[in-house]
C-alpha cells in the first residue's frame, strides 16, 4: 500500500511524538506495518480507520503496552523499547477504549491514582491538579465520593480522561473516546478535547467517528489494514472524496435523529 | 472550506439535541423517566436561539446567496431551503405551544408534544440531508476562493457550541448552555445531573 500524503506533518513545530516505521505482529499476523506519524506540540492529531485497522494496536505499541519494532521518539528522546512506566513518567498518557477504572473506588480516589507516578517522583501538586480537573469536569466534583462503577458511560469517560490529566501529560492519547456514547455526550467529549488543546495538551486521538475527529483535529492519518493509507491536514482530508466516501458520507444525521 | 466544517459541525450539534429530546419524550411516554420540563424547555430554546436564529441566516448569507450568484443550478432546491429557513419562527412557535400545553398538564399533552417534536425532527432530518446531499456538492463545484474566504470568515465569526459562541449582544455563551444541557440530561444520553436549573 502506498501512503498518500496531502501535506506532511513531519514539519510540525516542536514534535512531541515521532513514530517511524512501527511494526507490530501477533504471531505470524502483522497488525501494524511500517506505520509512521508525528504529533506536534499543542496539536490534535487523529488516526481514523475502520474497525480492525490497527488503531488501538498503534497506541498500545507507542505506549509500550505491546512489543513493537520501529522508532518511537517522545519529547525529543528516542525510546528504543517503550515501557509503560517510563512513558508515563515522561509525560505520555493513554485513555484506553475500555476506560479501565477501579469500579469500587470513589471518583476522587480514581483521580488521585492518576497522579501516583508524579507523587512517586516527588511531585506533590496533585491537590491543585485535582481542582483543575474538577474545574474541567464539574460533574466529577459533584460525584467525588461515588463509586466509579456506578457512574454512567459518559461520566466514566470523563473520569478516565480526568484521571489521565492528573498525570499532567505532555501527550494525551485517547482511544475511541466517543465509543458507545450518545450523540449529546459525544459532542461534549469533543468540546472538552478542543478545550484541552487550548490548555496546551498535545493529543493523539484514535476514533471511528471520523466526522467528529476530523472536525476537531489539526492533522489526520487514515489507517487501513495496519498501514497508513493517507495523511494530511484534517480539513483537507475531510474534503477528500475518498475519505468522504469511505468514512464520512453525507446525510449521516439520519442515524442520530432516530431513537 | 472552514465554513463547510463549521456547518457540518453545527448540524451534528443540532442532531444531538434533537436525538436527546426524542429520547426523553419516548422514555417519559413509557413511564421510565420523570419529566424535567425545564430541561425540555431549555433544549427547545436552544434550538430556537442557535440553529434557527444563527445557523440558517449564515447559510443564507454566506453560502446560498453566493451560490445563486454563481449558477442557476440548484435554484429550485435553494428556494425550497430558504423558504424553510424563513418559516423558523412558525416552526418553533408550534413546538413551544405544544410544550406549553404539556407543561400545563393538558390531557394527552406529552403525546401531543411528542407528535409535534417528531414532525420537527423529521423536518430537520430532511432539511439537513437536502443541504448535505444536494447543496454541498454544488457549493464545492461553484463557489470561488473569494466566496469561500468570505464564508469562512462569516461562519467563524459566529461559531457553534463547540467553540464557545456568544450571541450578537455577547450575552449568551452557547458552549456553556450546551454543557449545561448535557449535564442535566438523564443518562445514558447525558450526565444525569438534572433537574435543569435556571441561572
Amino acid at each position: 500500500m502506498t501512503t498518500e500524503t496531502v501535506h506532511s506533518n513531519a514539519g510540525a513545530a516542536q514534535p512531541v511524538l515521532e513514530v517511524k516505521d512501527l511494526c507490530v505482529s501477533y504471531g505470524k499476523v502483522e497488525a501494524l506495518t511500517n506505520a509512521s506519524l508525528t504529533v506536534g506540540e499543542g496539536q490534535i492529531v487523529t488516526v481514523i480507520g475502520p474497525n480492525g485497522a490497527g488503531k488501538t494496536t498503534m497506541l498500545s505499541a507507542i505506549m509500550g503496552v505491546l512489543g513493537s519494532k520501529g522508532r518511537v521518539a517522545f519529547d525529543g528522546t528516542l525510546e528504543v523499547v517503550p515501557e509503560v512506566e517510563r512513558m508515563v513518567a515522561r509525560g505520555m498518557n493513554l485513555v484506553p477504549e475500555k476506560r479501565e477504572l477501579f469500579g469500587e473506588m470513589s471518583v476522587e480516589d480514581n483521580l488521585v491514582l492518576g497522579a501516583f507516578q508524579r507523587y512517586r517522583m516527588g511531585k506533590r501538586d496533585h491537590a491543585q491538579t485535582l481542582e483543575e480537573v474538577y474545574a474541567l469536569f464539574p460533574r466529577l466534583k459533584e460525584r467525588r465520593d461515588q463509586a466509579a462503577g456506578t457512574m454512567s458511560g459518559g461520566e466514566r469517560q470523563m473520569l478516565a480522561v480526568g484521571r489521565a490529566l492528573m498525570a499532567k501529560p505532555k501527550l494525551l492519547m485517547l482511544d475511541e473516546p466517543s465509543l458507545g456514547l450518545a450523540p449529546l455526550i459525544v459532542r461534549e467529549i469533543f468540546r472538552i478535547i478542543a478545550e484541552l488543546r487550548r490548555r496546551g495538551v498535545s493529543i493523539l486521538l484514535v476514533e471511528q467517528n471520523a466526522r467528529a475527529a476530523l472536525q476537531v483535529a489539526d492533522y489526520a492519518y487514515v489507517l487501513e489494514t495496519g498501514q497508513v493509507a493517507m495523511e494530511g491536514p484534517a480539513h483537507l482530508l475531510a474534503d477528500d472524496p475518498r475519505v468522504i466516501e469511505a468514512y464520512l458520507g453525507f446525510g449521516k444525521h439520519q442515524d442520530m435523529l432516530s431513537t | 472550506m472552514e465554513a463547510m466544517r463549521i456547518l457540518m459541525d453545527e448540524h451534528q450539534s443540532l442532531a444531538a439535541i434533537i436525538h436527546a429530546i426524542r429520547y426523553m419524550i419516548k422514555e417519559i411516554g413509557e413511564g421510565r423517566l420523570e419529566p424535567d420540563h425545564k430541561l425540555l424547555q431549555a433544549m427547545v430554546e436552544y434550538l430556537d436561539a442557535y440553529p434557527e436564529k444563527r445557523h440558517h441566516p449564515k447559510e443564507d448569507e454566506f453560502l446560498f446567496g453566493p451560490l445563486k450568484e454563481r449558477t442557476p443550478e440548484g435554484a429550485e432546491v435553494l428556494a425550497h431551503l430558504e423558504r424553510e429557513h424563513a418559516e423558523a419562527d412558525a416552526r418553533i412557535k408550534k413546538l413551544e405551544a405544544a410544550l406549553a400545553r404539556y407543561r400545563a398538564g393538558e390531557a394527552g399533552g406529552c403525546a401531543a408534544f411528542g407528535d409535534a417534536f417528531d414532525e420537527y425532527a423529521e423536518f430537520y432530518r430532511n432539511h439537513m440531508m437536502t443541504e448535505e446531499r444536494e447543496v454541498i456538492p454544488l457549493l464545492i463545484k461553484h463557489l470561488t476562493a473569494e466566496d469561500w474566504a468570505r464564508a469562512d470568515a462569516g461562519f467563524a465569526a459566529s461559531r457553534d457550541p463547540m467553540g464557545g459562541t456568544r450571541n450578537a449582544s455577547g450575552q449568551e455563551d452557547f458552549a456553556r448552555i450546551f454543557s449545561k444541557l448535557v449535564a442535566a440530561a438523564p443518562a445514558p444520553i447525558g450526565l444525569g445531573a438534572g433537574p435543569y436549573k435556571d441561572d
